[in-house]
């Protein structure tokens, strides 16, 4: 009886079969669903609420904001000469793989053209075969996993962040170049975020006999205190901390927690948790000669980023078209934002309204100039194997915000 | 031996955030017989009221007693409308409405303070102090110091004056507690208010460590029931007791079982609860409760 | 009323709806939108796991706040099977077994101590769970999780994915939920229920509280290796996230919002599971979670025996209107037991933690 009752209340909110994208051999000159001459459909499932949704809010937020100004501004002018507005939809995954593959599943469903910016490995991977098989763009992922970049693995996909061996891979490299002796102490998140990025940063010094590993641990992105692992790795006397942590407490309560062990050495931090106004700031960042960190993007709480009239822009909309209140506390907000523009640029070049035009403008974007980015990072989504941010550049802390550092020391 | 003696200090101070939110569940527990996941979810509403009174320009800790006052009265409004209506009823029934209760205070927090990590002030300086070779931070001094005069009130309270007593005896037995005169429905109310009133202190403590989210308090209400079980449901004592050994001795596990680290340490205060109750049922402190046939 | 009753207790009127219901069950995918067959591939899934739950929890009484870790094992077997190119029903039999055996292990020591030791230990599941499968990464593909797809419509079938993996889904769920019906109606129904209420009764009547409770613990953890099979059928992927705590006490909110102690409020527990994040979303995604809460705490709040007794509510609201005028008040006082008719109909699933205070 239940079982029947369900039965009829979905077949009321369903679709039909024939009207999916099950059909797409319409040889170019269809329309993919999701998108019409005046608009079109996109979706982000990411976590809105829970542990993750700080990051993940962001995530959908920068997005929001971006196309929230250019539909006020009448829309996008695609490629085939038609001006659509671009329609957002977002779903909360609350992080859990399986809620992100019914929102994909109910996006298939409710006919929206391509996803992507979402933010998570796990939930993202959860339905990335089912995209493959759906033949469904799962674009500008925000996550390190480089699974998402390989075009060979995932046709229909690409990520937007660095990949974290890529950030790793940066700060060792700069690291192995000082040519002077250092000991190295490493911290890292339990999962493939800290694995990846010490993977990259032991494979840049791997031939480098100036620096020796003197201590690695791990902790678990649910702890609530990491002092037991600066305890033990104070102990090693290593003068450079590698800290490939991404949860924004944490890093505060580490930096406070070494200071008062009366341990200052030179610090890694991850491009998510370095913000100078949200982090180092609290956390007393400019009691260490020199905290690194890698960056594309600018960090929307520095002056120079406020002062300008991108920034400005930019916070504008945020108060407009989002939630946000204030300055973001995580830089996902920026990145969302180049995810955006980095799709705007897809939109323009892509000739025909199909999944299948979309990707392959999608994947022949070099030398855009997006906003936001550092002098030397880059878009390029024309690599194997490398997303959309194809150059990240290592910057060091000068006690208000970052520059550019050419060398270590 | 300086290592040693940082990590046990450090645990500590780790232990006394499990305290304070085990503390507020045992004290619901004794009132009304009850374990409420929403404990957690409410001291993290409290800590953000007092955020908003620290944000209009009052002195901490005028700030966090004004949130002490509010949330009892949230406490105590939540009780008659809400748990009420459970309390008679089939308990996992109640535990899940306290379920219920958690999603949405740490949504309601959500719509209003955003998920954005907030600094909340300490009442304590940030300084350190040596202790046998330990740096030891004064703000977990003083977390430490505060969690163990709530404990003796609590203690107090329960053991030594007719409100405790009272408590306890509706908690125990509704009907004989309402037979002998007791205002059974207001003494609930108290029992919620005064939970929900430690769990601003609870809340406004570890907020400078943890910084301000909707869900600060998640991990750490795991470790607070886990003490609060170890401790037995019925002994304030016990449950500061139990949390102090969880934190020490997961730290020491890290860091000295090779084979547990620092990704399995959880799993020490589990399998130390297991041991425990093997030999004690009733856990380390708690009264032994006999069920009539 | 009455005669409605008498008229469902007549065997050949049973047999006939449980055909007309195999019918719809059967025919029901070929006709349906695709998303609408996702939607019940997922609740399957759930209600398995919810009734695993409802076994130890709703009939026996037992407090478990770790079955999602069951799942997960489950599906991290099954994954490993399918990676492995065992055969698929080997993969199900060992996603059942391996979960059940563990299961047997904790509730042999734990099952030994009072209901608290019983409620910490499922606790420490998932919370040591995660950290585990992490720790196992050569086994369980680190915290990127496995990707293990074998659930796809074999070339002969001419069916979609969707609805060869809801026949997949159907013929496990059918077979847990029947078995699940005929155990808890049986004797070791009426020993659960013994155990449940008293502990020394059932100890001098000869019921081994033990032995019962260690069985229901048992069941609980095969059910929940089943839906974990079933999870590997329908996401095809699992993680470390898949066992997260989190899950587990969503579980234990669907178990008791459709309706402890009862195997149709097992399957309830299941849509509430599945439903519910889709209708918040389609709400306002950003607020799922005061959206959440608003519709357990309403649902308990007017249903504190779930959504199965709604029936119940509704008949009894109805039959106090009704007898009104030739009883008086006298049904306002005393919410009356319902009919020996009412109760012969709704015979054990009648949610029997109700008449329990």
């Amino acid at each position: 009886m239940v079982a029947m009752a369900s039965i009829v209340a979905l077949a009321v909110s369903g679709c039909t079969r024939g009207g999916g994208g099950e059909e797409g051999d319409g040889e170019g000159a269809a329309a993919s669903p999701g998108i019409t001459d005046t608009s079109l459909t996109f979706g982000i499932t990411t976590p809105l609420t829970g542990p993750t949704a700080g990051p993940g809010n962001c995530t959908a937020d920068g997005a929001l904001a971006y196309f929230g100004v250019k539909n006020a501004e009448g829309g996008i002018e695609f490629g085939d000469g038609k001006t659509r507005t671009i329609e957002i939809k977002t779903y909360d995954d609350q992080y859990d793989p399986q809620k992100a593959l019914a929102n994909f599943q109910q996006m298939v469903a409710e006919d929206v053209f391509a996803a992507g910016i979402g933010l998570g490995t796990p939930t993202n991977r959860a339905w990335r075969e089912a995209a493959i098989d759906e033949e469904f763009p799962q674009v500008l992922a925000m996550t390190g996993d480089p699974l998402f970049s390989d075009r060979e693995e995932s046709p229909w996909q690409l990520g937007l962040v660095a990949t974290y061996p890529q950030e790793g891979n940066a700060f060792g490299t700069l690291l192995a170049e000082s040519g002077e002796d250092h000991k190295v102490a490493i911290l890292s998140q339990n999962d493939d975020y800290g694995d990846g990025y010490v993977e990259g940063f032991k494979e840049a010094v791997a031939d480098a006999d100036n620096i020796e590993i003197v201590g690695e641990l791990t902790y678990e992105a649910t702890d609530t205190s990491v002092d037991a692992q600066l305890t033990e790795l104070a102990a090693t006397g290593a003068d450079v901390f590698f800290n490939a942590m991404s949860i924004t407490p944490l890093v505060i309560s580490s930096l406070q927690k070494a200071q008062q062990l009366g341990w200052t050495p030179s610090w890694f931090l991850p491009s998510n948790t370095s913000s100078p106004v949200a982090i180092l700031e609290p956390g007393g960042g400019a009691a260490f000669p020199g905290i690194y960190t890698v960056a594309f993007s600018e960090a929307a709480g520095s002056p120079a980023f406020q002062e300008s009239e991108e920034g400005q822009a930019f916070m504008a909309a945020l108060g407009e078209y989002t939630n946000q209140d204030g300055v973001p506390g995580f830089p996902h907000c920026v990145w969302s934002w180049i995810g955006a523009a980095t799709l705007e640029q897809a939109f323009k070049n892509m000739e025909e309204p199909t999944r299948e035009s979309f990707m392959e403008a999608l994947l022949n974007i070099s030398d855009f100039d997006a906003p936001f980015m550092l002098p030397g990072a880059a878009i390029d989504t024309t690599v194997d194997g490398i997303p959309a941010v194809s150059q990240v550049v290592v910057q060091k802390y000068n006690g208000k915000g970052y520059e550019t550092a050419e060398s270590f020391g | 031996m300086g290592t040693f003696i940082q990590l046990v200090v450090d645990g500590l101070s780790q232990g006394s955030i499990y305290a304070a939110l085990a503390l507020a569940i045992v004290l619901v527990n004794q009132a009304t017989g009850l374990i409420n996941f929403a404990q957690g979810g409410l001291a993290v509403l409290s800590a953000y009221i007092a955020y908003v009174f620290v944000q209009l320009g009052l002195p901490t800790i005028l700030a966090i007693l004004i949130a002490v006052v509010i949330s009892f009265a949230i406490g105590a409004v939540v009780e008659r409308f809400l748990i009420r209506r459970f309390e008679r009823g089939d308990p996992d029934t109640a535990v899940v409405v306290t379920i219920g209760l958690l999603t949405l205070v740490t949504g309601i927090a959500a719509l209003f303070w955003g998920y954005n990590n907030r600094q909340f002030p300490s009442l304590f300086p940030l300084g350190t102090v040596d202790l046998f070779g330990a740096v030891v931070s004064i703000r977990s001094i003083g977390t430490t110091l505060t969690i163990l005069a709530i404990m003796i009130v609590l203690q107090l309270l329960f053991l030594r004056t007719k409100l405790g007593l009272a408590l306890r005896a509706v908690a125990d037995n509704p009907s004989s507690a309402a037979f002998s005169g007791l205002p059974v429905g207001r003494l609930l109310m108290i029992g919620w208010g005064l939970a929900a009133g430690l769990g601003a202190i609870a809340g406004s403590l570890v907020a400078p460590k943890l910084t301000l989210t909707p869900g600060m308090m998640d991990i750490a209400l795991v470790y607070a029931l886990a003490a609060v079980i170890l401790g037995g449901l019925s002994s304030p004592v016990g449950a500061v007791a139990a949390a102090w050994a969880i934190g020490i001795l997961e730290n020491l596990a890290a860091v000295y079982v090779p084979l547990i680290g620092h990704d399995l340490k959880i799993a020490v205060p589990f399998i130390l609860i297991f041991v425990i109750l093997i030999v004690r049922p009733q856990g380390l402190f708690g009264r032994k409760v006999v069920v009539r046939v | 009323m009455n005669r409605m009753s008498t008229l469902l207790r007549n065997r050949w009127v049973q047999i006939g709806l449980i055909a007309v219901v195999a019918i719809v069950l059967i025919v029901a995918p070929l006709m349906l939108p695709v998303f609408a067959n996702q939607t019940l591939i997922r609740i399957g899934v759930y209600a398995v796991a919810v009734l695993g739950l409802n076994i130890v929890m709703g009939y026996a009484g037992q407090v478990n706040l770790g079955q999602i870790f069951f799942l997960g094992l489950g599906a991290y077997v099954a994954a490993y099977g399918v990676t492995h190119d065992w055969n698929i029903l080997l993969v199900f039999v060992a996603a059942c077994v391996i979960p059940g055996v563990v299961g047997l292990l904790i509730a042999l020591a734990a099952s030994r101590l009072g209901g608290l030791a019983i409620a910490m230990i499922t606790i420490a599941l998932p919370i040591v769970g995660v950290p585990l499968a992490k720790r196992l990464s050569d086994l369980t593909g680190g915290s990127q999780g496995v990707s293990a797809r074998f659930s796809g419509a074999p070339e002969w079938s001419g069916l979609f994915d969707d609805q060869w993996q809801y026949y997949i889904v159907l013929v496990v769920t059918v077979g847990a939920f029947v078995l699940g019906r005929n155990l808890v109606r049986g004797k070791f129904g009426r020993g659960f229920k013994i155990v449940r209420e008293n502990e020394a009764v059932a100890a001098s009547m000869g019921v081994s509280p033990y032995r019962y409770k260690v069985l229901a613990f048992t069941i609980a953890s095969i059910l929940g290796g089943a839906s974990g099979f079933l999870y590997l059928a329908a996401v095809q992927y699992t993680s470390p996230e898949t066992l997260s705590f989190g899950h587990s006490i969503a579980l234990l909110a669907a178990m008791v919002i459709g309706g402890a102690g009862s195997i149709a409020g097992s399957l309830i527990g299941g849509i509430y599971y599945v439903f519910v994040p889709q209708v918040t979303n389609a709400i306002d995604p950003t607020l799922t979670a005061i959206s959440q809460g608003v519709i357990l705490l309403a649902v308990l709040f007017l249903l504190p025996g779930g959504l199965v007794s709604l029936p119940r509510v509704i008949r009894r609201l109805t039959r106090r209107r009704t007898s009104r005028p030739t009883q008086g008040g006298s049904p306002q006082t005393t919410p009356a037991q319902p009919p020996p008719a009412a109760v012969a109909q709704e015979g054990p699933e009648n949610t029997e933690r109700q008449s329990r205070s």
